[in-house]
């Protein structure tokens, strides 16, 4: 994949093309807003990682003008300006994600891939996080690949908290997403259906929150 | 220092007052003086009058004056104005001196008045000589008309006597009046939190005191100046670090995937926890700057409850590494008017100290709930954990910006009770610290009181 490294910083810029390449992307480096504005209409990009603080040409007047220029490259902010508004502006000017400074390498490539999967339309029916994996056209859930069956309820459950691993979801909320309006909801059906799925996935695959409710742990 | 020896003395009210009073006592003095002065000499004269008077009524009217002079019955009657009426001796007739006479006077006294010693005691005598030259006295006791005089005169002073005391209270509350606004801008100055740097008003001031206000509101806002300079510069330096922080934190990852010897390795380890305290570091120092500078944001109403669910969303997988058993203790939700990236950054801080120094398998609990006091109503959020707690003594200490307890080896930027603090000056709120164990003085109990009016959800 081929990226355009957008950064001043002699040191980062070395070090985030070297990971780049350890990463087999093919990465092209310049250290001003208006090579990148050139870089970007000479040659087509999977990606643009863009450090907002540049010497000559703003990141903001660079993304500005790349999707001015009705450029849909997937744009990737890479800031230490933390106030908000500058990553709002951004987003709104039509930034696909951030990451703010300082950051490692492993979120960076993570963002990437991330971004490049939505700009692919693959965003695909797959919900994970590093033990469960849960296809939703299928509608079946895999515990570290290992097929696992469940019931209607307890995927529809499992659903609601798989897509957003480590967000808490209330009693309420998980009611909601498990009964249609009007249907009858059995007191403890929430407590019954996790005491199940627990059974089944292990005890730590989806964890309580006294007084909040439950999630699924983004990591193991 | 004098001025703290005797307050008084430096008072203007003081002083001012007490320069006045003496200038009224003086002038009531002096005028007083002058007066009863006055008013004695006159009482003097017009008793010299009266005798001059008698003598000539005595005289025209010849009366009968015996050298036995017996006292006048009309003049007698007033024990006060005793008045003596006797003839004096003649010089040539040598009548020897009866003894009937009130007075032993000798006979070569001049015509006219005089004051004459006899018998040890004071008189005032007026001598007229009678066509057969024969001579009388008419006279009168000065001890007598002293009295008079001075009752006359001290009647003079009432109204001195009576109106000094009343002028004097009256001048005292007067001056009081004036100062007041003084006071009242020492008072408003005094009630300022930190970040109020506006200026004074200076209206309903005296002309005097204005120029004070206007130098006062010129330091002011110097002093804002230097204060934003410096918070701008801790923004600007933290923020600067950032690169360089992020050069060094990229290429020690990148070390970390090349081949290595297991000493290195561990090194390496070392290495980047130290960057790993560094970024948390710059990021707590951010937040301290933003935190100290007025909010930029407007206050809405925020869920506590949803501040709750975020905060513990964030830091739930460094609970699960330990083991905490964090959770929410109250069911009704209360909202509070103030910046959600306020609030947030309030309950994350505290959240995550907790969790920092609670020990595995501890719990940490946060709550929310309403006081309904008799004037006021508040709202109280409070975070307790199940770890150490901090003793009452080393309370105040720990709300400084890099203060760290002794005996505590864990990695934090000594800041998170700062950014608290400076948040909870920031929007009116009171912090307190207690143990979550009373009884047996263990963990860490923090209750954030926030006294502005909020909503209640409706839900």
């Amino acid at each position: 994949m081929r990226v355009l490294l957008v950064e001043d910083d002699r040191m980062i810029g070395e070090a985030v093309e070297a990971a780049l390449v350890d990463a087999a992307y093919a990465p092209d480096w310049v250290r001003d807003g208006q090579s990148a504005i050139e870089a970007v209409a000479a040659q087509t990009y999977d990606i643009v990682l863009l450090d907002l603080g540049l010497p000559k040409t703003d990141g903001i007047q660079v993304l500005r003008t790349i999707r001015g220029r009705n450029n849909a490259v997937p744009v990737l902010i890479i800031t230490a300006r933390d106030a908000v508004e500058s990553r709002i502006q951004g987003l709104d000017l039509g930034a696909d994600d951030y990451v703010l400074k300082p950051f490692e390498m492993a979120e960076l490539l993570a963002r990437m891939r991330a971004v490049a999967r939505r700009k692919g339309g693959v965003a695909g029916p797959l919900l994970c996080n590093e033990v469960l994996s849960l296809d939703v056209c299928a509608r079946t859930v895999a515990l570290d690949g290992q097929e696992i069956h469940l019931s209607a309820r307890e995927f529809a459950l499992l659903h609601a908290l798989m897509i957003r691993p480590g967000a808490i979801l209330s009693r309420g909320e998980l009611e909601d997403r498990m009964y249609g309006w009007g249907s009858e909801v059995e007191s403890n059906a929430v407590e019954f259906i996790i005491h199940a799925l627990r059974k089944k996935l292990g005890n730590d695959a989806i964890k309580n929150v006294r007084g909040v409710g439950w999630l699924v742990p983004k990591t193991r | 220092m004098a001025g703290a020896q005797n307050p008084l003395r430096q008072s203007l009210q003081f002083r001012l007052s007490a320069w006045v009073s003496a200038l009224l006592l003086g002038v009531a003095v002096v005028a007083g003086a002058f007066s009863f002065i006055t008013a004695f000499e006159e009482a003097n004269e017009l008793q010299d009058d009266t005798l001059r008077q008698i003598a000539a009524l005595i005289d025209r009217n010849h009366l009968p004056v015996t050298t036995a002079s017996e006292q006048l019955p009309e003049f007698a009657s007033d024990s006060d104005v005793q008045v003596v009426v006797q003839m004096l001796p003649n010089v040539r007739e040598q009548t020897p001196r009866s003894s009937a006479t009130p007075l032993r006077l000798p006979a070569e006294l001049p015509d006219g008045l005089q004051t004459v010693m006899v018998e040890d005691e004071s008189w005032r005598l007026f001598v007229t000589t009678l066509a057969a030259d024969r001579r009388f006295v008419v006279g009168q006791q000065t001890a007598v008309r002293d009295e008079t005089a001075r009752d006359g005169a001290l009647r003079t002073l009432m109204p001195f006597v009576i109106l000094i005391p009343i002028l004097l209270v009256v001048l005292r509350d007067v001056i009081r009046r004036m100062l007041k606004p003084m006071r009242d801008l020492a008072t408003e100055l005094d009630g300022r939190s930190d970040q109020d740097l506006g200026a004074l008003g200076a209206t309903g001031l005296p002309t005097e005191v204005r120029p004070f206000v206007v130098a006062i509101n010129r330091m002011l806002m110097r002093v804002e100046q230097s204060v934003s300079q410096q918070r701008r510069f801790l923004a600007d330096a933290a923020h600067e670090l950032r690169s360089p922080l992020t050069a060094l934190s990229l290429q020690a990852e990148r070390l970390a995937g090349t081949l290595m010897s297991d000493a290195a390795g561990e090194r390496l380890a070392a290495l980047r926890q130290g960057i790993r305290r560094a970024r948390l570091l710059l990021d707590q120092l951010l937040t301290l700057a933003r935190v100290q500078d007025a909010p930029s944001a407007a206050a809405t109403p925020v869920s506590v409850l949803g501040v709750f669910r975020q905060v513990i969303e964030e830091l739930h997988p460094q609970a699960t590494a330990k083991s905490i058993d964090i959770g929410v203790t109250s069911e009704e939700d209360v909202s509070i008017a103030l910046t959600e990236f306020d609030l947030q950054t309030l309950v994350r801080n505290l959240v995550d100290n907790a969790i920092k120094y609670t020990p595995v398998r501890g719990r940490v609990d946060l709550a929310v709930g309403v006081d309904v006091g008799v004037s006021v109503r508040e709202v109280v959020v409070q975070v307790s954990d199940s770890g150490p707690g901090i003793a009452p003594e080393a309370r105040a200490r720990v709300f400084e910006p890099f203060h760290r307890l002794l005996g505590n080896d864990e990695i934090g930027s000594g800041l998170g009770l700062s950014i608290v603090k400076a948040i909870a000056d920031r929007c009116g709120a009171t912090v307190a610290l207690d143990y979550t164990d009373v009884a047996r003085s263990t963990g860490l109990r923090v209750t954030l009181t926030f006294s502005r009016p909020v909503e209640l959800d409706s839900t």
